[in-house]
């Protein structure tokens, strides 16, 4: 991990500036997202393909892509997350408190 | 955390550039990676004594075949390259070296090249075997045809080094070594190369045995009477300076007319009792008119034209006796062409020319004819046949060294013990008296040795 970490910094920074900037958009962003059944077949996706990373089933360079593929994904969500909690966070300071009725 | 999912619902269209990304830094990173990784698992066994060593690096799974020469040495390489950072799997495929039954090792010479082959038991081994043979043999093609394998005796490195330098010492020839046991054959350089090989072989580490059958190229003496140049060259090889010296003062004494050319060298390698063989030798030369005697180890040839028929038998005959029973002889004498008869005068003419070249020699105060003068009694009766009609008077003389009557009577057995000779050799005894002169007549003082020496002396008178 740290390897990869290492050697990839530059996309994976690039990963997380995109998931940083995915995040500041979707605390704005009017309209549905996707629903609850798709979100838990892709996260099982993702957690099928963490475990097949983990067990390293995958051999040679698919092995390979699929570990930077990961890496990347959690940098981006950590970026969307981060983003996400800033713009949360500048959205709650600029609004008015509504007042007591 | 409600807020969170419902954001996060709204993150998968990041997935799309995401995954753009993804697929570009997988295409332009691949080969990087491997390549790094492929340096790097190469930096980790580098120390690690291996054979064949391949790495193969798909993403970032390594695949490493090697033959070790240990089974902790190969453990060690493959847990090394495992540890490599960044590596994620590694497909081991390292095997141990064969084990060579019996073990076996050779180098061969011939006439370009040396061939080192059979099996070295490490790299490094294999490396300095193959040094060693290219600095010995400087200018010599040095062939390396030698596959790594595990069995090798103990010490065999220390064994095969002083085997190399061996090859330098012949000419061509196969030392193998086969487990503990070491064999030599072929044809050392030089004489001597045989004993010094022998020697060095002493020096082995224990545990091996050796059969070495080097052979030394021949031990030749050659001695070639030349009447024209009046010379006997003496040329090839003698033991050392003593034997060399002895055999110089030997071929002096039995040359009476010829200058001797010594052009010996000294070498070990001569077979036993090669001095006493080639002076007894050089005497039967020395009896011929021309001649050439070719000593080659063990193996006499003798070859030219002896003075008369007599002369010829018993220079056939005789030989033999002197040598080594395991020596061989082989004479090739024929006679030289009678020369033509002549009268008294240019008889004694001839005995004179013969006897001022030489003086038959006799045992200090006897009357026993020195062996070194068979060649001069030949010349003299050679001589003597040629005038077959006349009568010689053959006179003793000796130095004033003694009592008269004692010299009188010495000279006349000398005298005697000369016709003695020729008549042995077939001349009728009628023509021949004897006549002791002692001291009487002298040709020079008999106050300095060199004038005693001279009137110590056989005269021939033909009547």
């Amino acid at each position: 991990m740290p390897y990869l970490l290492s050697f990839h910094w530059g996309w994976l920074v690039g990963s997380l500036l995109l998931g940083l900037a995915m995040g500041w958009i979707s605390v704005v962003q009017r309209g549905n997202g996707t629903s609850k059944v798709v979100a838990r077949w892709l996260a099982l996706l993702v957690a099928g393909l963490v475990g097949a990373a983990s067990a390293r089933v995958v051999p040679g360079r698919f092995g390979y892509w699929l570990d930077l593929g990961l890496v990347m994904f959690a940098c981006y969500l950590v970026g969307c997350t981060i983003g996400a909690w800033l713009r949360h966070w500048v959205v709650s300071r600029t609004q008015p408190v509504p007042e007591a009725s | 955390m409600q807020k969170v999912f419902r954001w996060a619902s709204k993150w998968w269209p990041g997935l799309i550039p995401l995954a753009v990304m993804w697929g570009i830094a997988a295409w332009t990173n691949t080969v990087p990676v491997e390549t790094d990784l492929s340096a790097r698992a190469a930096a980790a066994v580098k120390d690690t004594v291996l054979n064949r060593t391949r790495i193969t690096v798909a993403g970032r799974d390594v695949g490493f075949s090697a033959e070790a020469f240990s089974e902790e040495g190969r453990r060690a390489a493959v847990v090394a390259v495992e540890n490599v950072p960044g590596v994620r799997l590694v497909d081991d495929r390292t095997r141990l070296v064969p084990e060579a039954k019996p073990f076996v090792w050779n180098a061969e010479r011939d006439v370009v090249r040396v061939t080192l082959s059979g099996s070295a038991p490490l790299p490094a081994v294999k490396g300095r075997l193959v040094e060693a043979a290219r600095k010995d043999l400087g200018g010599v093609e040095v062939a390396d045809q030698m596959g790594l394998a595990r069995g090798a005796p103990p010490r065999f490195e220390a064994a095969a080094l002083l085997l190399v330098d061996q090859i330098g010492k012949l000419k061509d020839g196969k030392i193998s070594v086969s487990d503990n046991t070491i064999h030599l054959s072929g044809m050392a350089r030089e004489l001597g190369g045989r004993e010094a090989i022998a020697d060095a072989l002493k020096n082995l580490p224990e545990g091996f045995s050796v059969a070495n059958e080097i052979k030394a190229p021949p031990y030749v003496f050659q001695a070639n009477k030349d009447p024209v140049a009046a010379t006997v060259t003496l040329t090839g090889y003698v033991p050392d300076d003593r034997v060399r010296a002895a055999i110089a003062t030997a071929a002096a004494r039995k040359f009476f007319g010829e200058k001797i050319v010594d052009n010996l060298k000294a070498s070990i390698g001569a077979p036993a009792s090669f001095g006493g063989a080639v002076v007894a030798a050089l005497g039967a030369l020395s009896r011929l008119s021309t001649g050439t005697l070719v000593v080659s180890d063990r193996e006499v040839k003798l070859s030219g034209d002896a003075l008369y028929d007599g002369a010829a038998a018993d220079i056939r005959a005789g030989l033999g006796k002197d040598f080594p029973k395991t020596w061989q002889y082989k004479p090739e004498i024929t006679v030289k062409p009678a020369a033509g008869p002549v009268d008294g005068t240019v008889c004694q003419q001839l005995f004179a020319q013969v006897l001022t070249k030489g003086k038959i020699r006799f045992e200090t105060r006897r009357a026993n004819i020195d062996p070194d003068s068979a060649g001069l009694l030949d010349h003299l009766i050679e001589t003597a046949l040629r005038c077959p009609n006349t009568d010689i008077e053959v006179a003793g003389h000796t130095d004033s060294d003694g009592e008269d009557s004692f010299n009188q009577a010495l000279s006349e057995k000398r005298a005697q013990a000369v016709i003695d000779y020729l008549v042995k050799a077939g001349l009728p005894a009628g023509r021949f008296t004897a006549v002791g002169l002692g001291s009487t007549q002298p040709v020079a003082g008999n106050d300095t040795d060199e004038g005693k020496a001279q009137n110590r002396r056989i005269e021939f008178l033909v009547k």
